[in-house]
């Protein structure tokens, strides 16, 4: 059973390779009837799959192909012409082909579709004069040439009784016989030169059968037959088709291996590790030179990790390349999509498909086929204007879509262009109230780039009526809700009489993004750089709350703002500054602006998953490891996007809730002091002087010790005698840092120091002190400033 | 395949029977800890390692136990304190406080416990099921552990692991 489900995933895999290159074939054959060579592709599949699907009993498909095949026969022996009218039964038949092999993949059986109907349209094209033999003929090589590998295992009963080891070596012995045999037919068929490929094509369509369907046959690995059908192309489709009979002889076709996408995912991982590695690595570099500069190891240990840095980047973009699919695969299926509608809508159109070859991640071509399915729709619908109209505006009665794709930077632009009749930005605005979209007073405010991106609002729809086509406004939503997915942006261009112009920016690729790394309060996060757009240093007065929305000015735009700290639930602890930073994102065609506290700056990252556990966090898209070893969670703009639309405006509010927490002293040792000093003797002087209080007294060695004791918050400080001279941060510092947080603002810091010029008192006020003594003092005199700083109750002395 | 190897494949099985033996079915082995008065313990093979606590990052609306996120050798596991899941007061991390991270199938996370206690050895038959006032399939407890001068609580590790917001 194992071994029936290893030929049929291969069959399927197989078939829907070639039938997807079968729609793009048949489009360029009703425009080139003649083309034999063409037409040889093209029966070559349908004879491939019902040869396949015969050995593996499916009844229904084998008839299918059958009939197609006799078709597409006669029309390879010029018995026939194919006339769109034939060619719209061969397009539906593959149509039912398609759906066949859907079915089978999902139900392992070919059941539930009638194909009766159009197998009598296909019998009736080809006349049933006795001819039918010949396929069938040719059918049987394949089952012939299976039969002698079934009848091995099935003779042989003894292999049962074969040590694993004899096995082994029975079926090299087997395999190699086979590669033999083949070879000689093979270099037969060279001897009989090319023109055997389409003068008599039936012999080198038995000789394809073969490969793929004995293949799975034998479970060990087979060595690479001549033409696999590559997973990862590197020509261009249509060459791949002309190329597969041709190939057979030459050796210069592109050697590929199938590879399971998992194996790649793996790689892939591996390599973001490495990233992360790699940006440790240069982080620590980077500490390391601050430490020992000068030394005279730096520059090896430069020279090193510049290397591993380089060649870390270049196997990942060896490993995305792996990974990458030519956009060409979707988009052989729109010549067939824009027939198809030509002929329903009654219109004249035509495609232009450019940059095919480009290149896309696997994940991120499958996302973008949808998007563009509806882009195409909706242009061929609502852009194209019928012949008529076209005529009397003076224009070509055919119209024209180009699809284009390009890299730009890090990114790809997928381009739509038609020359139809445009978007008219007062009619969108107009339907848009109508439907309750939008109210009048938006709609007045709105450029004319905002009123285009209304199409894709959901429950949008220009359509008078709904249409087969289009008309229900939901595709360009689907459109939006897909180039977002994968981190995308739209642009519309659009002029009204002259056409439109769409395009979809997306990222190369999802797993290692570049990101903007912002702070707030203590915090990080990273923002995917493909949506911000800018960042701006803006001064609080430049916020305006609208509505109890913040805004601010951007130029001509009015950006409404958000405060990341609002959305992720920061905890203002330190004063925020006069200053801020707007982070302007952009997805799709709507803009927000972050407010954050400061910017980091750009890094590489990895995208990493959170986890089942923490899995739907809103806002959250990730996380990734930075450089120290730390967890940094990355912004989902697109939620984020609809998170601000709900967040109520904090921005201009200052903490007022500087909720004091100066609770009620009912005893000395509630009052509680830090004594910062890096001298044991100096703490030791102030601890005495100030002990008969009987108030609570921390001593701390340093700035850093004492700022870290303040942090802990263990202890509810009423003033902090601080020292300036001392190691790791002195006492002005210390006092900068300390009225940063909203908590201690208020927190008296007196300054006990030997230093007494003028500068050193100015310094100090600066910083925040609010008293100055000097060493040497009295005890008296420290505990009366004490004791007037923490508005020390007389009674308990 | 070499005799050898074989002989050595043999050895190893053999070997494995003999331990499973010894160890026989009805000892369950179990790591205790403390969280705030109570002893608590899970199976020791639901434990992939216990780490001295480190830096993580707070992550955004979850509840007030999850207390964010942080990197073990790579990946980015979630920490959740036990302490606030069972509805004590939160305590500032100490000398002994630990991160014990627990794995079920693919769910995996660290639970951040007040002291580790010891690894235990129990007999099955001395494990009695949960007091009657908890039970039902929502109870985090999997049983009670009876030791000569205490008890044990024996945790779900399926149910800690558990998404239950």
């Amino acid at each position: 059973m194992d071994e029936f489900q290893e030929i049929l995933q291969d069959f399927l895999i197989e078939s829907f390779e070639l039938v997807e290159k079968l729609d793009e074939d048949l489009v360029e054959l009703e425009n080139s009837p003649e083309d034999l060579e063409l037409l040889n592709g093209i029966f070559r599949v349908a004879h491939t799959v019902k040869g396949a699907s015969s050995f593996l009993n499916f009844d229904v498909l084998t008839h299918l192909t059958h009939h197609m095949e006799d078709v597409l026969n006669k029309a390879r022996h010029g018995e026939l012409i194919i006339t769109p009218d034939i060619m719209d039964v061969i397009l539906e038949s593959i149509d039912l082909m398609k759906a066949l092999l859907t079915t089978i993949r999902d139900t392992s059986a070919d059941g539930g579709i009638d194909v009766a109907a159009c197998v009598v349209k296909l019998d009736k094209i080809s006349g049933g004069d006795g001819e039918v033999n010949t396929p069938v003929a040719a059918a049987a090589a394949p089952v012939e040439d299976v039969t002698p590998v079934v009848e091995e295992t099935e003779d042989d009963l003894d292999y049962d009784n074969m040590s694993p080891d004899d096995l082994e070596a029975e079926i090299e012995r087997l395999l190699q016989e086979r590669q033999t045999e083949d070879k000689a037919k093979r270099e037969a068929k060279i001897a009989a030169g090319e023109s055997v490929v389409s003068l008599e094509p039936d012999e080198p369509v038995a000789e394809l059968e073969p490969e793929p369907t004995p293949e799975p046959v034998v479970t060990t690995p087979v060595p690479v037959t001549p033409t696999p059908p590559p997973v990862v192309k590197t020509q261009a489709p249509k060459e791949d088709a002309k190329a597969a009979a041709p190939a057979k002889k030459a050796a210069t076709v592109e050697q590929t291996i199938r590879v399971d996408v998992k194996r790649l995912d793996h790689l892939m991982n591996l390599i973001g590790e490495l990233v992360l590695a790699k940006n440790r690595l240069i982080k620590i570099n980077d500490d390391v030179e601050e430490r020992y500069e000068g030394e005279e190891f730096l520059e090896e240990l430069n020279q090193v990790v510049s290397i591993v840095s380089l060649v870390t980047t270049d196997l990942q973009i060896a490993v995305m390349k792996t990974r990458m699919l030519p956009i060409g695969k979707v988009f052989n299926k729109f010549p067939r999509m824009i027939r198809d509608l030509t002929r329903e809508l009654n219109k004249k159109m035509e495609l232009k498909i450019s940059g095919e070859e480009t290149e896309l991640d696997k994940s991120i071509v499958e996302e973008v086929g949808d998007p563009l399915v509806h882009i195409i729709r909706n242009s061929c619908d609502h852009g194209i204007e019928i012949p008529e109209v076209r005529a009397a505006a003076g224009k070509d009665e055919t119209g024209t879509i180009k699809l284009k794709a390009y890299n730009e930077g890090n990114q790809i632009v997928i381009q739509i262009d038609d020359d139809g009749k445009g978007l008219d930005a007062e009619m969108l605005k107009a339907k848009s109230v109508e439907k309750g979209l939008i109210t009048l007073s938006e709609a007045d405010a709105m450029s004319d780039k905002e009123a285009f991106s209304l199409i894709f609002k959901p429950g949008f729809s220009t359509a008078a009526t709904v249409t087969n086509v289009s008309g229900r406004g939901v595709g360009m939503d689907v459109v939006k809700t897909n180039i977002e997915k994968v981190n995308g942006i739209i642009d519309i261009e659009s002029e009204v009489g002259v056409g439109t112009s769409m395009k979809l920016k997306i990222p190369l690729t999802l797993a290692i993004i570049q990101a903007l790394l912002v702070g707030v309060q203590e915090e990080h996060y990273a923002i995917p750089l493909a949506s911000v757009l800018e960042t701006v240093r803006i001064s609080k007065d430049e916020i305006y709350t609208v509505e109890g929305r913040s805004v601010m000015r951007l130029r001509e735009e009015v950006l409404s703002l958000v405060h990341i700290g609002d959305i992720f639930e920061v905890e203002r602890i330190l004063d925020s500054n006069e200053h801020a930073y707007v982070v302007v994102l952009g997805l799709g065609t709507s803009k927000l602006g972050l407010i954050v506290d400061t910017l980091v700056g750009q890094e590489e990252i990895v995208i990493k998953s959170l986890g089942d556990y923490l899995k739907g966090i809103e806002g959250v898209a990730g996380a990734t490891i930075r450089g120290d070893g730390g967890v940094t969670l990355i912004v989902d703009v697109i939620a984020l996007m609809d998170i601000a639309k709900n967040v109520k405006s904090t921005v201009m509010v200052e903490s007022t809730s500087n909720a004091q927490l100066t609770l009620e002293k009912s005893k000395a040792s509630d009052y509680c002091i830090m004594i910062v000093d890096d001298s044991k003797t100096d703490r030791t002087i102030m601890r005495k002087a100030l002990e008969p209080l009987g108030i609570t007294l921390v001593e701390a060695a340093d700035g850093q010790e004492a700022l870290n004791i303040l942090k802990a918050g263990d202890y509810n400080f009423d003033a902090m005698l601080v020292d300036i001279e001392m190691p790791r941060m002195d006492g002005y510092t210390l006092a900068t840092e300390i009225k940063k947080y909203n908590r201690y603002k208020n927190l008296p810091l007196i300054a006990v120091t030997s230093r007494t010029g003028k500068s050193d008192r100015m310094r100090g006020v600066e910083s925040g002190m609010v008293e100055y003594i000097t060493k040497p003092y009295s005890a008296d005199y420290l505990s009366s400033v004490v004791q007037r700083n923490v508005n020390f109750k007389a009674e308990f002395l | 395949m070499s005799d050898k190897l074989k002989q050595i494949i043999n050895k190893q099985g053999q070997q494995q029977d003999n331990d499973s033996l010894s160890h026989s079915d009805d000892v369950v082995q179990l790591v205790g800890f403390i969280i705030g008065e109570e002893e608590y313990a899970i199976p020791i093979l639901a434990i992939q390692e216990i780490i001295k606590p480190f830096p993580w990052t707070r992550v955004p609306q979850v509840p007030k136990y999850v207390v964010g996120v942080f990197n073990m050798r790579g990946a980015v596991i979630p920490l959740i304190d036990l302490r606030l899941k069972f509805g004590l007061p939160a305590l500032k991390q100490g000398d002994e406080t630990r991160f014990i991270v627990m794995r079920h199938g693919d769910d995996i996370a660290g639970f951040v416990i007040d002291r580790l206690t010891m690894a235990i050895r129990i007999k099955k038959t001395d494990i009695g099921p949960a007091p009657d006032t908890i039970n039902g399939d929502d109870t985090m407890i999997d049983g009670v552990g009876k030791q000569e001068d205490r008890i044990i609580t024996i945790l779900k590790v399926d149910k800690l692991l558990e998404r239950d917001f």
